[in-house]
């Protein structure tokens, strides 16, 4: 059985959260609304945005960590119970007496109550022109109707990062190689229109290629983490953005992306000090291999790599002591099945030490869900692409989220949205 | 002398005959013996029996015998030495090599099972075989890119990649890519005919945006039966059997081709396509007239609404080959004429064919008559016709009568009394226990209207029934729309749709009335006012069965999921 760990960052929070939870309670002796995210919920994602939306026109809240689930208390107020009338949450009104039971019987358990004070501003780092229903998290985030602006690579070169809170990132390969898609879809008009807004986007902001561009976008982010930001990518995001990161003195690009060669010593020269989660991976040198490195376990698009897909256990942490790691494991669910993606998960043997690990699957080298601190921000890293499509191909019909409410996979991604609500920011610049 | 030199040759063959057959039966019978033991779940008996079978010459049926018995003990690696032995005596023996791969496969010893693979393929090197039985296990494990890969090798070692159309076909439709698949399984189609079934299961799942390109190679030229009959079976599965039957019908003339339109004429019928059942059936009587066939094209042709043809079916089962085909035809004359307004005809024909029939015939047709009559509007002798009938004048179609003429009350006890009910039957009763009074003249006016296929002046009539039936006024008024609905008259729905909302909150019809108008809306492209109308529902009728309808159509409004594909 896994034991809980305490991560540095959590010490703060719940330090923090302590201060604020003995000033805050007086606004709780009204009437209010508990919104239950154990199998009693009947639109556990919707939940998400009810609470954001809550915090967004400012109300505040509480998340009650391992409580029914991890659920939510709000005030009582129409206005958020019509909203959950007409999103098919469930809702629970409770008083007094009963908040107060709830609280001191957290109060013995491993559970803790965790003020939500303000919705965090959000961008999506997504390719123009992108459907919603093309990334997990804008999925998600329409779903739960939760506000956010898109940005892409212009926006980031111009220092749009510090507008926002949090940042998403989904399956953008920051080595500039598009997933090194060429070797199947050479001819495809999606690729080929990719591939070259890739490069006219370089062209237009003074980068040689589209591997150079992608690693100041890299940079951008990087430096947005370290001043205080929020960080949350899934499927290959998580695996290239750390590799850009640390090839900024080394070509890491195939031939087909920027013309030129991997560098003979690219794995030598990797400065993995000041990359995500991530060490001492091995690049894959072969443009005609479709991976690239040995931080995925999965290699779901290499013949005779690709591993098959087991389930993941969330890691319970202690939420009195660990709050941060808590709140982004809050689920109805501890055993999940697993689903691909272009990197799908994340080899032990490739992260850096310090990191939290917040999902595993029992007995593989790898592990699916991390958590770090960076500089003043954190990360958080989910493998896979689309927890309801777990075979994910491309010209996969869309997911359709109506049809998943209570998705426990999903969850894992809303409890990122909301778990910067609880975090006094620090200045990011 | 020459009938006896072949007598002898006969009996040196007979003799040399039994002698093989005494040969095979002894391993028939260990063979026969190992069955039954598996078959009496005696399973370590049979895999003995199955070993010695071995030795006989059904090797790979008793191999197989013997895969499955170790399969049911959970011994499945105990088959590896038995098959190293075979492969080494039959190193190009398909199925051999076959069974070896799946046990491989099943105990996943990955490298094992690629040694194997490359051993048969260096054994066999213009043999599809080892290809083929690789490449499928890797597409069922979900590695698409290493079967990908194993074509190419394929193409490239055997010249070719015909022998693997079917692998292919699978290959690039688990990748999406479904103009390739479908090219693919054109190709293994023209061999292979029995893989119909399977291409329409692979392709249908293929997203709208693909089907065009599916359409296209499995509609070019030339023509080709088993392309065709994968695409009239898709198109019935994207939910366009007019489509679909457009595709079967250029295939020529042959006994294939007359049972695959027979085919198509049932799935369409079960699939409540009438128009398009009929029309297979016309092209399948035009090849091969019979009676019986001209009978399910004129039933299907008044299922869908067509009586003119119809009766002209019917009309020529009747002159057919069959006393049975004539007798058939009778009843669908009748309501095909009844339902032309041409009572009077079809009154004479049940005339003249009722003596010759049976009672419950008789009856039918009685009926068909007595409706004949109400579709022309001349209720008395819709009344003399149901006067033949015993018992008529207290069940259904008296209670008909009754409501026609604006008896509600008579109306009501008939309809409740009536043994058998119709679906019209209890959604008329629906209607008129909504109300306490006793007559609804304009009421029955809608209803006759209604019979006699004048959805308008049924919407008309059911909508000014409110007036004298308020206290039924909110089923009146969805009634009235459901009919503007069902002819896509939006602008007839809506004020009915909105009258029911706004001025009968509260009432059975209420929430589908905040529906129906919420569609209309968006139809019209008025997404707000979709969405209050959709939040009105949810939040006024929260236990209506509608609400999870509602929710999600309010999601579509908002553009928070995608859209149907």
């Amino acid at each position: 059985m896994p034991t809980s760990t305490i991560c540095p960052a959590s010490r703060w929070v719940a330090a923090t959260l302590g201060a604020l939870l003995l000033v805050v309670p007086s606004a709780l002796g009204a009437q209010h609304v508990l919104v239950p995210m154990d199998d009693a919920q009947t639109n556990h994602l919707k939940a998400y945005g009810l609470m954001y939306n809550a915090l967004k026109e400012g109300h505040s809240g509480e998340w009650l960590l391992n409580y029914r689930g991890g659920a939510f208390i709000l005030p009582d107020l129409p206005d958020l119970r019509r909203r959950a009338a007409l999103e098919g949450i469930r809702t629970e009104p409770i008083g007094g007496g009963v908040l107060g039971a709830i609280r001191a019987e957290m109060a013995d358990a491993n559970m803790e109550p965790v003020p939500l004070e303000k919705a965090p501003t959000i961008a999506v780092y997504a390719t123009p022109g992108s459907q919603p229903w093309d990334d997990a998290v804008t999925l998600a985030l329409e779903y739960a109707g939760i506000s956010y602006d898109r940005i892409w690579d212009e926006e980031v070169i111009r220092g749009d990062l510090s507008k926002y809170d949090w940042l998403h990132l989904h399956h953008e390969d920051f080595t500039g190689q598009l997933n090194k898609f060429h070797l199947a879809y050479q001819g495809a008009p999606w690729f080929q229109e990719q591939f070259e807004r890739n490069r006219e986007m370089a062209r237009r902001l003074g980068f040689a290629h589209a591997p150079a561009l992608k690693k100041g976008v890299a940079e951008q982010i990087r430096q947005f983490v370290e001043r205080g930001g929020f960080l949350f990518a899934m499927c290959g995001a998580t695996e290239t953005l750390a590799l850009a990161v640390a090839s900024h003195q080394v070509d890491i690009a195939g031939p087909f992306a920027d013309g030129t060669p991997v560098s003979e010593d690219a794995d030598a020269r990797m400065d993995w000090g000041r990359a995500f989660a991530f060490r001492d991976a091995r690049i894959e040198r072969s443009p005609y291999v479709n991976a690239m490195s040995s931080i995925d376990g999965h290699q779901v698009n290499v013949p005779g790599r690709r591993q098959p897909l087991g389930t993941f256990t969330l890691f319970s942490f202690s939420a009195k002591f660990d709050p941060v790691p808590s709140m982004l494991v809050q689920n109805h669910r501890g055993v999940l099945a697993d689903f691909y993606g272009v990197t799908t998960s994340f080899m032990r043997s490739t992260l850096k030490p310090g990191v939290t690990v917040l999902a595993f699957e029992e007995g593989a080298p790898w592990v699916k869900y991390v958590h770090g601190a960076y500089g003043q921000g954190t990360y958080t890293f989910l493998g896979g692409h689309d927890p309801e499509d777990p075979q994910h191909a491309i010209g996969s019909p869309p997911t359709d989220l109506s049809l998943f409410p209570n998705s426990p996979g999903y969850r894992l991604i809303l409890n990122n949205v909301l778990f910067p609500a609880a975090k006094k920011k620090p200045l990011k610049t | 002398m020459r009938a006896i030199r072949d007598a002898l040759m006969l009996g040196v063959a007979l003799a040399l005959s039994v002698g093989h057959v005494r040969d095979v039966g002894a391993q028939d019978t260990t063979f026969m013996r190992a069955l039954t033991l598996e078959q009496d779940g005696k399973y370590r008996e049979a895999a003995d029996a199955y070993r010695s079978a071995l030795r006989g010459q059904e090797v790979v049926a008793a191999l197989l015998g013997l895969e499955r018995s170790y399969a049911a003990m959970g011994m499945t690696d105990s088959i590896l030495p038995v098959l190293d032995s075979l492969v080494a005596i039959r190193p190009r023996e398909g199925g051999i090599r076959s069974v070896q791969l799946r046990a491989l496969q099943m105990l996943g010893r990955d490298q094992a099972l690629r040694d194997a693979f490359e051993n048969w393929a260096r054994a066999s090197p213009s043999d599809p075989g080892p290809y083929r039985e690789y490449t499928r296990m890797l597409i069922q494990a979900g590695r698409v890119a290493s079967a990908d890969s194993l074509l190419r090798r394929a193409r490239t070692t055997l010249g070719s990649d015909r022998d693997l159309a079917y692998e292919t076909a699978q290959l690039r439709a688990a990748a999406g890519e479904w103009a390739a698949s479908s090219e693919a399984w054109r190709v293994a189609l023209r061999n292979m005919p029995y893989l119909q079934q399977a291409a329409v299961y692979a392709l249908v799942r293929a997203p709208e945006g693909a089907r065009a390109d599916i359409r296209r190679v499995l509609a070019a030229a030339p023509v080709e039966p088993g392309a065709r009959r994968t695409l009239a079976g898709l198109e019935v599965g994207w939910g366009d059997p007019r489509r679909g039957w457009e595709a079967l019908r250029a295939l020529p003339r042959s006994d294939s081709t007359v049972a695959a339109w027979s085919e198509f004429a049932t799935r369409s019928e079960d699939a409540g396509a009438w128009l398009v059942a009929r029309d297979a059936w016309q092209a399948v009587d035009r090849v091969q007239p019979t009676g019986s066939i001209a009978l399910r094209a004129s039933r299907a042709a008044l299922n869908g609404g067509d009586p003119a043809s119809a009766l002209a079916l019917a009309e020529r089962a009747a002159g057919a080959d069959s006393a049975a085909s004539a007798r058939g035809a009778v009843p669908l004359m009748v309501r095909a004429l009844g339902s032309l307004g041409r009572p009077a005809e079809a009154a004479r024909l049940a005339e003249s064919h009722g003596a010759h029939l049976p009672p419950a015939l008789r009856e039918e047709l009685a009926r068909h008559v007595a409706w004949a009559w109400v579709r022309a509007g001349n209720l008395e002798r819709a009344r003399s016709a149901l006067a033949a009938i015993p018992g008529a004048s207290e069940g259904e179609a008296a209670g008909w009568m009754a409501l026609y003429d604006g008896d509600l009350k008579t109306a009501r006890t008939a309809m409740r009394r009536s043994g058998e009910t119709t679906r019209d039957a209890v959604a008329a009763l629906a209607l008129i226990m909504r109300t306490k009074s006793d007559t609804g003249p304009r009421l029955g006016e809608a209803f006759l209207a209604l019979a006699r296929g004048d959805t308008i002046a049924a919407a008309t009539a059911f909508a000014d029934a409110e007036r004298e039936l308020p206290d039924a006024g909110a089923i009146l008024l969805a009634t009235a729309a459901r009919l503007h609905a069902a002819r896509a008259d939006d602008p007839r729905a809506e004020p009915l749709w909105r009258s029911v909302a706004q001025r009968y909150e509260g009432t059975p019809e209420a929430a589908e009335a905040d529906l129906e108008w919420a569609r209309v809306l968006r139809r019209r492209g008025d997404v707000p006012g979709a969405i209050a109308r959709l939040e009105h529902l949810i939040l006024s009728y929260p236990t209506s069965a509608l609400v999870p309808q509602a929710r999600r159509e309010l999601e579509l409004a908002r553009n928070r999921i995608p859209g149907t594909t």
